[in-house]
């Protein structure tokens, strides 16, 4: 992205000498290039190749060719996993944004009870995603948790009985809503500073011509703070696909294993069966994955171009 | 979602690092005469004057803590000083596992024996204990030479008991058994009439069970195949015979595990996955009376003793949980027994014992060595039964005293006269199987499909 940007800015930039003035020699680029290509380059070599083995983390491993290819490929559960990704993913999307986007355009404002609250409401950005699992598990325990605690609303079919982790629908569901709690902060942030840049002309501008609250919301707002919401949902779809410590201490891949998603069976692959050959088929696919999704979606928004919103300003 | 990325990447790490370890084993020279040659050369990369002790980390690590600072009171613990580590208790194995080949290998570390040491055994990491008990008799001579077998690979002796032996029992409320006119039960069929008794006088959930984690469901298969097939049937299948999980008795005890969960003795179909033992849930059930039972190996005696207790270090817990059993208020009985099925009303399954295992590349054998004499000293000997675990020394009857003599006297007859000790299966089996085990148990709980455990079940490697 860093490059992209200053390639822009050189080219934009009045020097007319062609490419030779002004570019950094690839030099400067190598510190950036060792770390990454030390700390992801050579991992993923490293995995591509266990991929091709038999190992169980003790001794060394043994090739095995493409026997763990086939496998992964005719393993149900593996196939169904990406399916509760991408279902994980799109639940995560489609509650966060919106609360966030309200959120942050309030929290931009200048109210006089807006710092407290903010403040509470940013609490969650402050925790570990371990410890909020632990708290929720405990929250959501079935005869000692908010289910007991609150019989009228999770007695009924809605919540399965208040047990919560034994229905695939609930699990996710609680999935979803400890991920909204966690990371509804974060994005709200983002939206905050998004909204805070919004220059205070447009709304007096809009103000002069009649436009009340919500129109304004929609006209101004919501259109200028598209990078913003372009970077927020971009961060949550590859955050989404490699979900992993909620799953681990909630749910656990469970009921049956409605909630196994990729990294999470990668993860079961890895350290509990300790089938590394297989494991590592997995991580490679969702590293591919992941990629493939970052640059369409990266593509499709035009978030590589990053256009200005306050062009002819 | 930023920091779940960074999860997946922790997790390329650590496996490349893992590989590199690999890959030096693997260039001087294939097999465990390789492994052989890098364990011997990698001792003096070890830490200098400190040997690292490892332990499953749970309630009873203030006994560990105790016994690393005993030691490091000695003249050689002076020298070389003892460092206790834990890994919280469902991460252990796991962990274990993916740093026994590393650098980071512990000196001495906590397992169950058998199925739980055999991989490292062959690959050359561990070191046999026979010179230790040549050149000190009586760290073979205090331990009870049944449990010292249970952790003996070949010839050679593999791991010191250092906590204590574990049978899986059924504990249970007394105030709610009497008040509902229930006796403890003895056969299956009393069992049977005590829950449908308990479920008449609004007991929801006769059972408590920890689903959530898998292993805690586990147990009931085990009794019941012990009971109705007798403990050859796990025996001949551990020793690669498939088809034993597909016999008439294998199926029998399927069908009895179906009678107690369609009797709603676990609660509501499928409420169990939304309880877990590690998360401190099932103790409170059988406290605050919402269950009666719990089936559960001995280790249950302190979680339940220690349940919402703020006390720290070694002191006694002080919470809940401690006042209902000093109240008299905790019961436990053996596995009801099956007239009629081919096991014996007295084998127990269970954790035989957990042992200190030494690596083979340990930097400090005299340290570890002078480590493992504490084991079965009386001052160790009476901390570890200060919090219920039944020491397996020889000098173990004669120290048993104090307010919770009754359950340790009990389980020390019930471990005496036991005619089959069975090893839980997911030790028993090895450890790559652990995780389909625990599946397949969960999912029969959750849709009772006799064919498709046996099945799973028949998919086992059998045990190396």
């Amino acid at each position: 992205m860093t490059t992209t940007l200053t390639e822009g800015g050189l080219a934009g930039s009045k020097s007319s000498g062609g490419v030779k003035v002004g570019r950094p020699s690839f030099l400067w680029s190598l510190p950036a290039i060792t770390f990454f290509g030390l700390f992801a380059i050579v991992p993923l070599g490293v995995v591509v190749w266990l991929s091709l083995t038999s190992w169980d983390a003790i001794g060394s491993p043994h090739w095995v060719g493409i026997a763990n290819w086939k496998a992964m490929f005719s393993d149900p559960i593996f196939i169904k996993s990406f399916r509760i990704t991408a279902l994980l993913t799109a639940l995560g999307i489609v509650t966060q944004t919106p609360i966030s986007l309200l959120l942050g355009v309030w929290a931009a404002g200048y109210q006089r009870n807006r710092a407290i609250l903010a403040a509470l409401y940013f609490i969650p950005l402050l925790m570990s995603a371990a410890a909020i699992s632990i708290v929720w598990l405990s929250l959501l325990n079935p005869y000692f948790g908010l289910p007991r605690e609150e019989h009228w609303l999770f007695g009924g079919a809605l919540f399965n009985g208040g047990f919560l982790f034994s229905s695939p629908a609930t699990a996710i569901g609680v999935l979803t809503f400890v991920g909204m709690w966690q990371w509804t902060p974060f994005h709200t942030l983002i939206y905050q500073g998004g909204a805070r840049s919004i220059p205070e002309v447009l709304y007096q501008a809009a103000a002069i011509d009649g436009a009340g609250r919500v129109r304004q919301f929609f006209h101004i707002t919501l259109p200028q703070l598209r990078n913003t919401m372009i970077t927020s949902v971009v961060l949550m779809l590859v955050g989404g696909l490699t979900t992993f410590d909620s799953i681990l201490i909630l749910t656990q891949g469970q009921p049956d294993t409605s909630t196994t998603a990729t990294s999470y069976y990668m993860y079961e692959k890895a350290f509990q069966s300790f089938q590394f050959g297989n494991a590592s088929v997995i991580a490679v696919v969702l590293a591919a994955v992941t990629m493939v999704v970052s640059l369409i979606a990266v593509r499709v928004s035009g978030w590589d171009k990053m256009r200005s919103t306050q062009e002819g300003m | 979602m930023v920091s779940s990325r960074k999860w997946l990447r922790r997790g390329t790490v650590t496996t490349a690092a893992a590989l590199a370890s690999g890959a030096v084993i693997a260039v001087l020279g294939a097999g465990a005469t390789g492994a052989h040659v890098t364990a011997t050369a990698a001792a003096s990369s070890r830490p200098a004057n400190e040997i690292q002790v490892l332990v499953y980390g749970d309630a009873q690590n203030s006994v560990e803590k105790f016994a690393v600072a005993q030691y490091n009171k000695t003249a050689e613990g002076h020298k070389v000083k003892a460092i206790l580590n834990t890994i919280p208790g469902a991460d252990y194995q796991t962990k274990l596992q993916t740093i026994m080949s590393t650098s980071a290998a512990p000196d001495v570390f906590f397992n169950w024996g058998g199925g739980s040491i055999e991989q490292f055994q062959k690959a050359g990491l561990l070191l046999p204990l026979n010179s230790f008990f040549q050149q000190n008799p009586k760290l073979k001579s205090s331990f009870l030479p049944s449990i010292l077998n249970a952790a003996k690979i070949g010839d050679n002796y593999y791991g010191i008991p250092m906590r204590g032996t574990q049978p899986v029992v059924l504990f249970y409320n007394k105030a709610v058994l009497s008040q509902d006119g229930v006796s403890p039960p003895t056969t299956w069929s009393s069992f049977l009439s005590d829950i449908a008794k308990l479920k008449a006088k609004g007991v929801a959930v006769p059972i408590a069970l920890g689903g959530g984690d898998q292993w805690p469901t586990l147990m009931w298969f085990e009794y019941l195949y012990d009971r109705i097939a007798g403990p050859n049937l796990v025996t001949d299948a551990l020793a690669g015979d498939k088809s034993a999980w597909n016999t008439s008795a294998s199926k029998q005890a399927l069908g009895y595990i179906a009678q107690l969960i369609r009797a709603g003795a676990f609660g509501p179909d499928k409420s169990w996955d939304s309880v877990k033992f590690t998360a401190g849930q099932t103790a409170p059930m059988v406290i605050n009376g919402i269950s009666a039972f719990e089936l559960m190996g001995s280790w249950d005696y302190s979680t339940i003793q220690s349940q919402g207790s703020t006390a720290t270090g070694t002191n006694p817990p002080n919470g809940p949980g401690a006042a209902f059993v000093s109240a008299g208020k905790l019961g436990w009985a053996a596995f009801p027994s099956i007239p009629g099925g081919k096991g014996n009303g007295n084998d127990l399954a269970g954790n035989t014992e957990n042992y200190y295992s030494v690596l083979a590349t340990t930097r400090y054998p005299q340290a570890v060595a002078d480590f493992l004499k504490i084991m079965y000293t009386p001052a160790f000997v009476k901390a570890e039964l200060a919090i219920g675990n039944l020491t397996t020394t020889t000098n173990t009857p004669s120290l048993i005293s104090g307010t919770d003599a009754g359950w340790l006297k009990w389980q020390y007859n019930l471990v005496n006269h036991a005619s089959h000790f069975q090893l839980s299966w997911d030790q028993a089996y090895p450890q790559t199987d652990s995780d389909t085990i625990h599946t397949a148990v969960a999912n029969y709980f959750d849709s009772l499909n006799s064919g498709q455990f046996i099945s799973t079940m028949e998919g086992l490697k059998p045990a190396a």
